[in-house]
């Protein structure tokens, strides 16, 4: 197999090199608080911009482009109909402050948003306001800590596996919690140090499952048992909910708070970052410490809700990512009982399927069965004085994005790969064939890979040396 | 024999059940959802649902408080709807990725521009948890807890978003009220800057619309008790207000939403973030560099990413992972499209007819406009002659959205009878001449 990927390659100026020094005319403000000069926004036919655009986008590759396996961000095809209907006007061009009289549809999908959600989630009630995984993460680590602060009692700790997504014990941290990560055995939970770890201290426990390592933790239950038993609170990451959807759920899992990233298993698009949106869904007990508001439903009359008992009040501002909202509910009713049971079976089957294939080249870890993704190791890539990294750009050139690289930390050179149910038998094919070709290149291709891409290797140091992070910083 | 069948049987499976034998029974659930929909029918029942809505074309509005209805080009609208945009991800692979990354270092680069701070990360959510990255920010410059100062005079969403965020923190957040113009209360300010003081926040145009002035105060006081200043202002408003590093700010936060992007009920916007130089490294989020590839040819990547979370974890500056960049490049999109000078010819349309408004209304019997004597920008408050409630009622009826109440807010209840009332360039007279008579009416 040979690559015949080419990226566009354009030479493209930045447009803000363009801008000149100019006066304001007839500046209305008053003299004190007005600029003197303009701000350096130059003037440039519209067509030009958008060839200039057109031209960057030519230069980007996204799942529409290819296969996009990332590990742990779940890059399946994002349905055009929910793109259209998010740019229907009466979902664009509503204001958050309009009568609630005048806004009915949008809270009627808002509300059975929160419905199925708490449905797909086991969950009691959902908060459709934050606004990504993360942010999702913060909202629950803020309701844990309010709810030992009602029962007055001081938890400092939450406890994470070694296996967490980053994100995890950064929210830790950001609350002023100490964190406690307990090193994974055999790639799962060690119960045994869990128990250990978990006391008096302990306000909350963080987990995905199946984990960063594609593993489901079959021991679920007997995690929530050991932070309940120590009064802790079980928080569920919800990043890989693609794989169990129709199989089980955080509820019954007896876990207490968890996430949602819309983003990923309802397939509202990544944005080159973002938007994505992270509801929070919470068991019973914890209902009244949802962030205001939470859409209510009186008669045939849909109400934003700010009384709630213990809320924590709020997390951002107004009401969460809408018109990403409005996507994965699209989604969600597109697919419905059947389609999200099938999702779940093809994404576990396509992992499993590409897991296998690519056994023979790389090096996989721990035990076979996985779930929606997998995680091996590159290190045969040392004995060509090479790492995971070479392997990963080499895979550009080839018309593949690569998978996530050295995550989780603790596979040496990992490759963490999730193909997600929309490729076909052919893409994976594909995509085994490029690493078995790959593996067979001499060094120095490897090495000085990419070549097919808008640009060669990029120099990541220099970056951090010169910092250079806008035209103005530029010398 | 089918796809499917033949990845089975490479697995040596029978069954998909057999991919499931790692959950325990106890923990099996059923989805209790409706079966799906065609792509037919669900478009035809979403759309049925979103029909109950009444959209600012239908409504004669005057809302704003945070989110602007402007006018957006439909060049914008095509330009973030690439799919090698809207379908990427974090570009963590930057040969394959320079699009985005270098259309993100415009973005960068324009907000740099307009709030003179060079160092822009890629996207905070919005405006108040900006805010709020920005107080936590200001105690790691410091390395140490202690008090910030917020005014009063700012939005009722930002006050709770801060306490959250700053829970488990040494950061105690103190209060700064407004004087009788709606600007922040200078003599308070003054004595409650200490030692203990990490920092202060001013906003501009702040919640009543209202422009603080003598700018350089705020700089002063900020360079006498060392502590860092936060500005937070309206990014088409910089066009032609002196920006935030003119007069001192260490940060420069705010809301790009007016700059491309729809109101879209709130969300998704984006939550703007500069910072001096000299604190890069203490930055929040994601931060594209600029640098050269092993040719030699400029390229752009993520850059600094030892501060962030899949790097450092619980040591990161931040734990935002997921963030708002399709929206940045709305902005930046919207910038260029409509070009320096048409930004500020919209700022200043904005500015001439909310003015142009504001003396209508203080005309009519019973109202007062502005409210609070001071400069504003497309932003002001209205006393209204009777509760503000009772007047919306009126005027909704009619498909006249005046403005929001301001009287109804917790943190406003000590002011009169109070509307706030935003204009920009989608209000025709006709509108203007419509609000005015309707206002006449339900007073009379």
């Amino acid at each position: 197999m040979s690559s015949e990927y080419r990226q566009a390659r354009y030479d493209e100026e930045l447009l803000i090199e363009r801008g000149e020094d100019k006066q304001i005319e007839n500046n209305p403000l008053p003299s004190d608080i007005k600029r003197e000069e303009a701000a350096g926004i130059p003037d440039i036919p519209k067509h030009e911009v958008v060839r200039y655009f057109n031209r960057l986008s030519q230069m980007n590759y996204g799942i529409d482009t290819g296969l996009y396996p990332l590990g742990s961000c779940t890059m399946k095809y994002n349905p055009k109909f929910t793109e259209q209907i998010a740019s229907n006007t009466k979902a664009s061009r509503i204001h958050p402050y309009q009568p609630e009289d005048t806004v009915q549809g949008t809270l009627e999908i808002m509300y059975e948003l929160q419905e199925l959600l708490a449905e797909l989630g086991g969950m009691h009630s959902v908060t459709l306001q934050p606004a990504a995984g993360a942010h999702g993460e913060i909202t629950g680590l803020m309701i844990a800590h309010q709810y030992h602060k009602d029962n007055d009692e001081e938890r400092k700790e939450v406890i994470i596996p070694d296996t967490a997504h980053g994100t995890n014990p950064a929210s830790v941290s950001m609350l002023g919690y100490d964190l406690v990560e307990i090193p994974s055995k055999e790639g799962c939970m060690d119960l045994e140090a869990l128990k250990e770890a978990a006391g008096e201290k302990t306000a909350a426990f963080m987990i995905t499952n199946p984990n960063t390592l594609g593993l489901f933790e079959k021991d679920a239950c007997e995690i929530a048992e050991i932070i309940h038993d120590a009064g802790g609170l079980l928080y569920y990451d919800g990043a890989n909910l693609n794989a169990i959807m129709g199989k089980t759920d955080p509820g019954a899992m007896n876990f207490d708070i968890m996430h949602f990233n819309l983003h990923k298993t309802f397939s509202t698009p990544h944005g080159g970052g973002g938007p994505g949106s992270g509801p929070v869904g919470v068991n019973e007990e914890l209902a009244s410490y949802l962030p205001v508001p939470i859409v209510e439903k009186e008669g045939d009359t849909y109400q934003l809700d700010y009384d709630l008992e213990k809320s924590i009040g709020r997390v951002k501002g107004i009401y969460g990512n809408w018109l990403v909202l409005l996507k994965a509910y699209t989604y969600i009713k597109y697919e419905g009982k059947d389609g999200l049971e099938e999702v779940t079976e093809r994404a576990v089957l396509n992992s499993n399927y590409l897991r296998k294939k690519l056994q023979p080249h790389l090096d996989l870890p721990y035990r076979e069965l996985r779930k929606h993704e997998f995680v091996m190791s590159g290190k045969r890539m040392k004995d060509k004085g090479l790492k995971t990294t070479d392997l990963a750009k080499r895979l550009l050139d080839y018309g593949f994005h690569a998978p996530t690289i050295y995550f989780p930390q603790l596979v040496d050179e990992a490759l963490m790969i999730e193909p997600t149910e929309t490729e076909t038998k052919e893409t994976l094919d594909g995509f085994a064939e490029a690493i078995e070709s790959i593996m067979d290149e001499d060094e120095e291709v490897i090495g000085e890979a990419p070549q097919n891409t808008a640009v060669r290797r990029v120099d990541e140091t220099k970056a951090i040396r010169d910092s250079v992070l806008s035209y103005k910083m530029r010398d | 024999m089918s796809a499917e069948n033949e990845m089975l049987d490479f697995l040596g499976l029978e069954d998909k059940e057999e991919l499931f034998e790692d959950i325990p029974e106890m923990i099996r659930t059923d989805l209790d959802i409706p079966e799906g929909l065609s792509e037919r029918e669900v478009m035809s029942e979403v759309k049925g649902k979103l029909d109950k809505n009444k959209d600012l074309d239908e409504l004669v509005s005057f809302l704003g408080a945070g989110i602007y209805d402007h006018y957006v080009p439909a060049a914008v609208g095509e330009i973030i709807g690439q799919s090698e945009f809207y379908t990427s991800y974090t570009p963590y692979q930057a040969e394959i990725s320079q699009g985005l990354l270098q259309a993100l270092f415009e973005y960068q680069s324009l907000i740099a521009e307009l709030t003179g701070l060079g160092a822009v990360n890629t996207s905070m959510y919005d405006h108040p948890t900006a805010l709020a990255e920005a107080v936590l920010m200001s105690s790691r410059i410091q390395r140490k807890g202690g008090k910030f100062l917020i005014p009063e005079n700012i939005h009722w969403d930002k006050d709770p978003v801060l306490d959250n965020y700053l829970r488990g923190s040494d950061i105690d957040i103190e209060k700064v009220s407004f004087d009788d113009d709606g600007k922040i209360d200078r003599d308070e300010l003054r004595s409650k800057l200490d030692e203990d003081v990490l920092g202060f926040y001013v906003e501009t145009p702040n919640i009543f619309g209202v422009l603080e002035r003598d700018l350089d105060t705020f700089k002063k006081l900020k360079e006498e008790n060392d502590c860092i200043l936060v500005v937070g202002s309206e990014p088409m408003l910089l066009s032609l207000m002196r920006s935030p590093a003119d007069w001192g700010a260490d940060i420069a936060i705010g809301e790009s939403q007016p700059l491309g992007i729809p109101p879209s009920f709130g969300g998704p916007t984006v939550g703007i973030f500069a910072s001096h130089e000299d604190y890069i490294r203490k930055m929040p989020g994601r931060i594209i560099g600029e640098t050269e590839d092993s040719e030699g040819k400029r390229a752009y990547c993520m850059t600094l990413q030892t501060r962030e979370q899949h790097i450092r974890r619980e040591r990161a500056t931040s734990n935002i992972c997921t963030n708002q960049s399709l929206m940045a490049l709305a902005s930046a999109a919207y910038t260029y499209v409509r070009g320096g000078t048409g930004i500020e010819e919209i700022a200043k349309e904005n500015y001439e007819k909310a003015h142009d408004l504001a003396d209508r209304i203080d005309d009519i019997e019973g109202f007062e406009a502005p409210y609070f004597d001071s400069e504003f920008y497309n932003e002001f408050t209205v006393k209204v002659p009777e509760d503000s409630e009772k007047v919306f009622e009126k005027c909704s009826k009619r498909d006249v959205l005046p403005g929001v109440a301001l009287d109804k807010k917790e943190k406003f209840r000590s002011l009169p009878d109070l509307i706030l009332v935003a204009v920009t360039e989608m209000n025709t007279e006709e509108e203007m001449d419509v609000l005015v008579e309707t206002l006449k009416e339900v007073v009379a």
